[in-house]
């Protein structure tokens, strides 16, 4: 078995019997990220196989503070599959998540595909058919988030679930980099944050994203989603109750948890 | 000599020769009360020298800032005239310890709001006018440690502010959510939201009220509010540009260099 299906194995036995696993870096090592990506496609291409649709991608490592963090000057990226997607105040049940935190962002929906390797702010604009706010539900496979790069990369950029806003934005006219952002949790506000936070604008974001999965040959199609990056500080999920991020300009987003779901509960 | 006004003269000198001090209750805490009184005996001291007290701030109002300083309760502290600093003015670095600078919302009271009838009016006819503003804090015990008692006694840290333009707050829309940027030299270095003080910087004003009567400040029309830090404070640089940008109620500045060109004049 190679080293990348031995890390695969390990993520997917934490997912499925929901028990956090040791990091993956002594299979991998810390710095080949093509290894680490190649690991997470295979975790992918398995969930596909089971049934799972591709409906966007998300970008991590977006904040100066965390990327001094990882000590990695790039940003990251996983895919988003649609049994990740939830609603605005759609239930999530805890028991899915083995650690999550959840952080405030900016959603793009694609109009058009940005399939070129030279793909730049100006084509994202044009290819952006609405923005929404939205929640990441930021999870990690790996026990006591005790990641580098390579581990996060593997485990679906640490992946968790999505909650969009329903009020679609235009981009016209929206200055993404001076949104303000504000989570807050049981009335306290618990991470406040703005557009600039993300690479400098959440539109850069999507740019750079474009341009490496062009690169890599699966380029980002018309109707994709692309959660950009986090505005803020990411905040630990203690228990069940209502997350909610306001995002000045494009209105608010709820992330309700909560321990299971109703009998005869729509699904 | 009390305590407190023993506190309050060894602050003073720590301020004016821009030298560090001890904390001054390592041990024990020297109380809240006692730190007030110290804080007032500090102002007193300065306003013998010819200031005046032209406001008031609010320290520790964010998650991010009490964080930074192992701190959770809201505070106030007292501003002078001798701190303010044009928009686009100096501050000379070497008038400070360790300068660090923060972006702030500024409220203008338009009414007093130490009168007992203050209450039936409600907080949104207190206020004239808001502003971007730059705080400049400098504790003078080492290395910025201390407790809570400490900082209240220290005038909360206050160093120096600068206001950017007053805009009439009936048009200036719901401040509670409002992207906030601090650059130096052009490059952003903290990035944050209004949301971050209290949750809207609307409620540094009943917060405000609630200390102002609690430890005897006056709350006068005219005087400004300074609501508490949008981001975590860096250090100020030895020289540069500083800019606040609070996203729709605009900019304010402040450059940082020896000041030597205004002695030689």
């Amino acid at each position: 078995m190679s080293a990348a299906a031995l890390a695969d194995e390990r993520l997917r036995l934490a997912s499925e019997t929901g028990t956090p696993c040791a990091p993956v870096r002594d299979l991998i090592g810390e710095v080949d990220l093509d290894e680490a990506y190649a690991v997470q496609s295979l975790g992918i291409d398995r969930r596909i196989a089971g049934g799972s649709r591709i409906v966007g991608r998300k970008i991590g490592l977006t904040s100066a503070s965390v990327q001094a963090q990882f000590e990695v000057y790039t940003p990251d990226y996983g895919v988003l599959l649609d049994d990740m997607v939830a609603a605005d105040r759609e239930p999530l049940e805890l028991s899915r998540f083995l650690q999550p935190r959840v952080e405030a962002e900016v959603a793009f929906v694609l109009g058009r595909d940005l399939d070129s390797p030279a793909t730049h702010v100006a084509d994202v604009l044009r290819a952006t058919e609405f923005v929404l706010p939205a929640i990441e539900v930021v999870d990690s496979r790996i026990a006591g988030w005790d990641i580098r790069i390579t581990d996060t990369i593997a485990d679906n950029a640490s992946s968790g679930a999505i909650v969009l806003g329903t009020v679609p934005r235009s981009l016209d006219g929206l200055d993404l980099a001076a949104t303000g952002m504000s989570l807050d949790h049981d009335g306290e506000v618990v991470s406040t944050g703005s557009g600039a936070a993300c690479l400098g604008s959440p539109v850069i974001a999507v740019a750079w994203l474009a341009r490496a999965l062009a690169r890599h040959g699966r380029p980002l199609r018309a109707g994709e989603v692309v959660l950009s990056g986090a505005l803020g500080p990411m905040v630990a999920v203690t228990g069940p109750g209502v997350y909610r991020a306001r995002l000045d300009g494009l209105g608010e987003v709820h992330a309700d948890f909560i321990d299971s779901r109703p009998e005869g509960a729509l699904a | 000599m009390t305590a407190a006004a023993a506190f309050a003269a060894a602050l003073d000198k720590a301020q004016r020769t821009a030298s560090p001090i001890r904390r001054l209750a390592p041990d024990a805490t020297i109380g809240l009360g006692t730190a007030y009184a110290a804080q007032h005996a500090l102002i007193a001291r300065r306003l013998a020298r010819g200031e005046h007290v032209v406001g008031v701030k609010l320290g520790f109002t964010s998650r991010a800032k009490a964080q930074q300083m192992g701190v959770s309760d809201v505070i106030i502290g007292t501003l002078t005239d001798a701190m303010r600093i044009d928009d686009g003015g100096t501050f000379d670095p070497r008038t400070a310890i360790h300068p660090r600078i923060e972006p702030e919302v500024a409220y203008l009271l338009g009414t007093d709001l130490d009168e007992v009838d203050a209450d039936a009016r409600g907080s949104a006819s207190a206020i004239a006018a808001v502003a971007p503003a730059l705080e400049i804090i400098d504790s003078r015990y080492r290395d910025f440690r201390f407790s809570l008692d400490d900082v209240v006694a220290d005038n909360t840290s206050a160093a120096a502010f600068a206001i950017g333009q007053w805009a009439d707050p009936a048009h200036a829309g719901d401040l509670g959510n409002r992207g906030v940027r601090l650059e130096i030299d052009g490059r952003p270095v903290q990035t944050g939201s209004t949301a971050a003080v209290l949750g809207h910087p609307h409620r540094a004003i009943t917060a405000a009220r609630r200390l102002a009567a609690a430890h005897g400040f006056a709350l006068s029309a005219g005087m400004v509010l300074l609501a508490g830090a949008a981001t975590a404070a860096v250090p100020v640089p030895a020289r540069g540009c500083i800019e606040a940008v609070v996203t729709g109620l605009g900019r304010v500045s402040v450059r940082v260099d020896r000041n030597e060109r205004i002695s030689d004049a």
